[in-house]
């Protein structure tokens, strides 16, 4: 028989890069918080819910009246708020979601449930690199000497720690293979509202020609996606996020890549760089370099 | 090409640049050498490729040179190799001199922080099962640091 399901939201994160809570921030058009959005998530399908927090940190908006547990570990980052679920209860196999996934839904859950067996951890290949997710998983009652054993070593990147150890991997499907992409910073904020609604963060200035001619670049896994490395184009986009936007929104090839840099004429552009014809615009995924 | 930072093909030749900081007032010469890991995840890593956005990359490396050999007061250079990499290659090298030691381990340790994270490089790794892919940085390290991430 299984262990039964908890349900764990991740909100201890201290969104240092976004410069303010994560979980409190409405990301989806219903008007809710993530927090809030991430615990009906949960409650649809565990039967008991916990907020994970750090010490001393205020309760996001939007919780209700959800448990909380206050990370009871030192080691910090998310492996500190899975320990101390797990050691509340190890008898049960506990639902793990972080607070900073606006595009994981109902059917994203519903996969990762029907996808569940006894393994220690149960979740999604990477649409990237083919490793586990780890923030949206389930971590079976084994898992939890196995945590206590890397976080005792110091390794506390439960991504590694599954690749490590051997995960249940699941394949999203290609409708929902960006699912799993995060919310880092105000930039990624600013490409989701324009990944959601291009058209509509896209004024163009009257008087303007209606499209320019632009040469575009494609670097690392961004170029494997779109499937070139150079191209032409002429868009009507005004600026070089919005043009972004429009690509990854149009047609599917690239996704909404969390912490993608721009170049315009090879130097780094904010995303709201003005277009002219014959810019050269390059699109950079994460650097790797070292 | 910058004489103190460069894209270069693999393999690297850092002779040069090591002559290049050599001074008579220069006691202290720190080097970083980056090599190759042959496991990555838990995968075991047979080769590796790296790429570049070389315009920009030589351009943002040679700012940061000149930014840390100033904070620092140090003669510093670097190179980053592009191409294709076996375990052991050497990827990165980043070196720093100065009159006493502690400017000189302080600007080589700077340097190679920032160039992993300023400047446009990207790593693809081929893997013993041959699957291979792009690396990303990763988001799951703790605030009390993390011996996989070093």
């Amino acid at each position: 028989m299984k262990p039964p399901l908890r349900g764990l939201l991740l909100a201890g994160g201290r969104s240092t890069r976004m410069g303010r809570d994560k979980a409190s921030m409405i990301l989806r058009g219903n008007g809710q918080t993530q927090a809030a959005n991430a615990l009906r998530l949960l409650e649809g399908s565990c039967a008991e819910v916990f907020l994970s927090l750090r010490e001393g940190q205020e309760k996001p908006e939007g919780c209700g009246s959800v448990e909380i547990l206050r990370d009871a570990v030192s080691c910090g980052g998310p492996l500190a708020g899975i320990l101390t679920a797990m050691r509340h209860d190890p008898e049960s196999a506990w639902l793990v979601l972080a607070c900073d996934l606006p595009f994981v839904d109902a059917g994203v859950v519903s996969l990762l449930l029907a996808g569940r067996d006894d393994s220690p951890f149960t979740a999604f290949a990477s649409a990237f690199d083919g490793l586990p997710e780890p923030l949206c998983a389930i971590y079976g009652p084994a898992a939890l000497p196995i945590l206590e054993e890397h976080a005792a070593r110091g390794h506390v990147c439960p991504r590694h720690i599954m690749a490590e150890e051997g995960a249940r991997l699941l394949e999203l499907p290609a409708a929902a293979r960006h699912a799993l992409e995060n919310i880092n910073t105000p930039r990624d904020l600013e490409m989701m509202t324009r990944f959601s609604d291009p058209g509509a963060a896209a004024p163009e200035p009257a008087g303007e020609t209606p499209g320019r001619e632009i040469r575009l670049g494609w670097f690392g896994f961004l170029a494997e996606q779109r499937g070139r490395r150079e191209e032409m184009l002429v868009t009507p986009a005004g600026t070089v996020g919005v043009l972004f936007a429009e690509l990854a929104a149009r047609d599917g090839t690239v996704g909404f890549t969390p912490g993608v840099r721009f170049a315009v004429n090879d130097e780094f552009a904010p995303p709201d760089h003005p277009l002219k014809a014959g810019d050269k615009v390059v699109f950079m995924p994460p650097f790797s370099g070292g | 090409m910058n004489a103190d930072f460069s894209i270069s093909q693999h393999p690297l030749h850092v002779t040069p640049l090591r002559e290049a900081l050599s001074s008579p007032d220069c006691g202290g010469f720190v080097h970083f050498e980056g090599r190759v890991r042959n496991h990555h995840a838990g995968r075991a890593v047979t080769a590796l490729r790296y790429e570049a956005y070389r315009e920009l990359a030589e351009k943002e490396g040679a700012l940061i040179v000149t930014e840390i050999s100033r904070k620092h007061g140090v003669k510093a250079a670097a190179v980053h190799a592009v191409g294709d990499l076996r375990p052991g290659d050497l990827a990165v090298w980043v070196g720093a001199a100065a009159a006493h030691r502690e400017a000189a381990f302080a600007a080589c340790r700077e340097l190679i922080d920032a160039i992993k994270d300023r400047v446009p490089v990207w790593k693809h790794e081929t893997y013993a099962d041959g699957k291979s892919s792009w690396i990303a940085g990763c988001d799951h390290a703790g605030s009390a640091g993390n011996p996989d991430h070093q």
